[in-house]
Order: structure tokens, then C-alpha cells, then sequence
């Protein structure tokens, strides 16, 4: 007879173990989402140099919140949200600073050279078109193409109606269409 | 995780979006989980830990308090200093017990001074208890007889 399987536990049994005062339930919260959190920053144009003070500075306030948290949302949606907040924040100083994102090569260089550089214009054509998306619509648009989550889910992480938020997707998606266009 | 299904990215963005999506997912992995929770777990722990109140406290504030704690010290010293002699003439009655070379009427001045006039026997009683007799009048001692045999009876 084999060993029985370790159950793996859910977000809220981690956040209630959390919020019982055991640090391990955030060591295994933020192992969980930490790969999602960061991609999601990432394609909101998060410079690599930012992008693990920023899911950092993401987690901790998330940890801060918990307490307000009635789970109205999953933990990464609202997590994500957060995200968006933070990136918020950051975006005005790096206009004050004015920096500029730096994205290395990773296309394969097996290819076709051409090809990689077209797909890397398109890439940071299209990254620039998201930055210049409203708040809602860029992470509405995030939330659904990148994360797949139900325009649903999506309504309850933001706090609007699941119209606005098929709303905000369409008015994005168009948007960005005029812009690589 | 659902995909899109109603709602599909139109053709034009598709290939851009999966570069820059795969970029970031890079990105992403580049991450070191371990160390994000390690901080973040750290940074909770400092924020829960009650922060000792001289260094919530301004230095300038810190400056100023202990200075005033300075002058109203020394205020109390000098005070103190000053009240010192008044207290110790007017405590000298009380040391009279052990002072047992003072006669029956430097008793009596001490007490009176002291405001605490008492008949002779009571001095007398005192001075014999220290068992210091010398420099007393004969009617003084004979009080003191007096009142020993009424004690005694």
C-alpha cells in the first residue's frame, strides 16, 4: 500500500492558516502565484530590472490587505489587482524618471533574423499599445487573454459588472487592433 | 483556466500578443519565488514587531525631552538642597532619644521649639528610658520615682 497523497491546500486554507499566524501558509502563497503575478506584470510593461521588486512590493501589500479580503474573487484575481495598483503607482515615476523598458532578445536565433525582428516589433508595438490602454481595459484585457479567467471572475477581482468588463475587453481589443494596424 | 472562446484576439493581434505574452512569461520565470517570499515574509515579520517608541519618536523631539528632563532634575536638586536644612532643625526633636547627652531643660527647650510642649514627667520618662539620668534635678528625679513606683504599683 502506497503512502496516501498529500492534499494540496486550497488558497483559503493557506490565507486562514496565514492570517492564524503561520508564516509558511505566505512562503506557499506566494510560491503559488508568484509565476502569474509576474507575468502579469510583465506584459503591462514591468521592466525585468522591476519585475521581482514589483511582485515583492504586489505580495506585501496583498498580505497587508488579507484581512479585507472576503473572497469574493480567487486570490490570484484579487492579487492581480493589486498588481495593477502597484504598476499604477510605479508608472508615474518612472514618467517622472522617464525610463525606458529594456527587453532582451528571446526570440530563437535559429529563425529567420527578419522574422524576429517583425516579431519583436509587433511585440513591443503591441506592449506600448497596452501601456496605453485605460487602467480597466489593459487589465480587464490582461485578465482574459493572458490569465483566461471568466469575465465573471474578472468583474468580482475589479469591482465592476460583468458588462463593464466585457465592455472594457472589446474597447481594448479594438483599441489595440488601430494600434498595430 | 478557460480561453477565450466568444471573444478570440482578431488574427492581426494574435502573433504579436503571443511574442510579447511569451516575453513576459521569460520575464516571469526569471523571478526567484524563494527569494520574493523569503522578503516578503521579512517584511511582514518587521512590520508586525512593535517598534520601540525612541525611534518612532523624531531625534529633534528626543533632543528636546531630554533636556527638559535635564532642568527639571536639576530644579529638583536645588530644591532639595534648599529644603534640607529647615528639615533637619525641625526634625531635631525627633532625634532626641538618642541624644542622650541633653539635660531635662534642653529637652524641654528641644520640645517646645518643636512645638510639642510636654510636663517634665513625660521628659523625664523619655531621658530615663535612654537610661540618662545625669543633670537631673532632684525634684525631677523624684517625679520620676514617683511615676516608676505608680508604673510599678
Amino acid at each position: 500500500m502506497g503512502a496516501p497523497a498529500l492534499a494540496v491546500p486550497a488558497d483559503g486554507d493557506l490565507i486562514a492558516r496565514y492570517l492564524g499566524g503561520e508564516e509558511e501558509a505566505a512562503t506557499e502563497l506566494v510560491r503559488r502565484h508568484t509565476a502569474a503575478l509576474a507575468r502579469y506584470l510583465a506584459a503591462q510593461g514591468v521592466p525585468d530590472g522591476e519585475l521581482e521588486d514589483l511582485t515583492q512590493e504586489t505580495f506585501f501589500k496583498a498580505f497587508r490587505a488579507l484581512g479585507s479580503y472576503r473572497g469574493g474573487a480567487a486570490f490570484r484575481t484579487w492579487l492581480l489587482a493589486i498588481g495593477g495598483n502597484v504598476v499604477k503607482d510605479r508608472r508615474r515615476r518612472w514618467k517622472r524618471e522617464r525610463v525606458l523598458a529594456l527587453t532582451p532578445d528571446l526570440e530563437d536565433p535559429s529563425g529567420d533574423p527578419a522574422q524576429h525582428a517583425e516579431a519583436r516589433w509587433a511585440a513591443d508595438r503591441l506592449e506600448e499599445g497596452i501601456a496605453h490602454l485605460a487602467r480597466l481595459q489593459r487589465e480587464v484585457f490582461l485578465m482574459r487573454a493572458q490569465q483566461g479567467l471568466e469575465y465573471g471572475e474578472i468583474a468580482a477581482g475589479l469591482g465592476i459588472s460583468e458588462g463593464a468588463a466585457r465592455v472594457h475587453y472589446h474597447h481594448a481589443v479594438k483599441r489595440l487592433k488601430a494600434w498595430i494596424g | 483556466m478557460d480561453r477565450m472562446t466568444d471573444d478570440e484576439l482578431p488574427p492581426e493581434i494574435e502573433a504579436a500578443w503571443k511574442a510579447l505574452d511569451a516575453r513576459a512569461a521569460a520575464g516571469a520565470a526569471r523571478v526567484d519565488a524563494e527569494a520574493v517570499a523569503r522578503e516578503v515574509v521579512a517584511r511582514l515579520r518587521r512590520e508586525e514587531q512593535p517598534r520601540a517608541w525612541w525611534l518612532v519618536v523624531p531625534p529633534a523631539v528626543l533632543r528636546v525631552a531630554a533636556a527638559v528632563a535635564l532642568v527639571a532634575a536639576a530644579g529638583v536638586v536645588v530644591t532639595v538642597s534648599r529644603e534640607r536644612p529647615a528639615r533637619q532643625s525641625a526634625s531635631l526633636p525627633l532625634a532626641i532619644p538618642s541624644a542622650d547627652s541633653l539635660d531635662a531643660s534642653e529637652l524641654e527647650q528641644a520640645l517646645q521649639a518643636a512645638g510639642q510642649v510636654r510636663p517634665v514627667e513625660d521628659t523625664t520618662a523619655a531621658a530615663t528610658s535612654e537610661g540618662s539620668m545625669a543633670g537631673l534635678s532632684e525634684r525631677q528625679l523624684e517625679t520620676l520615682l514617683a511615676s516608676m513606683k505608680g508604673a510599678e504599683g
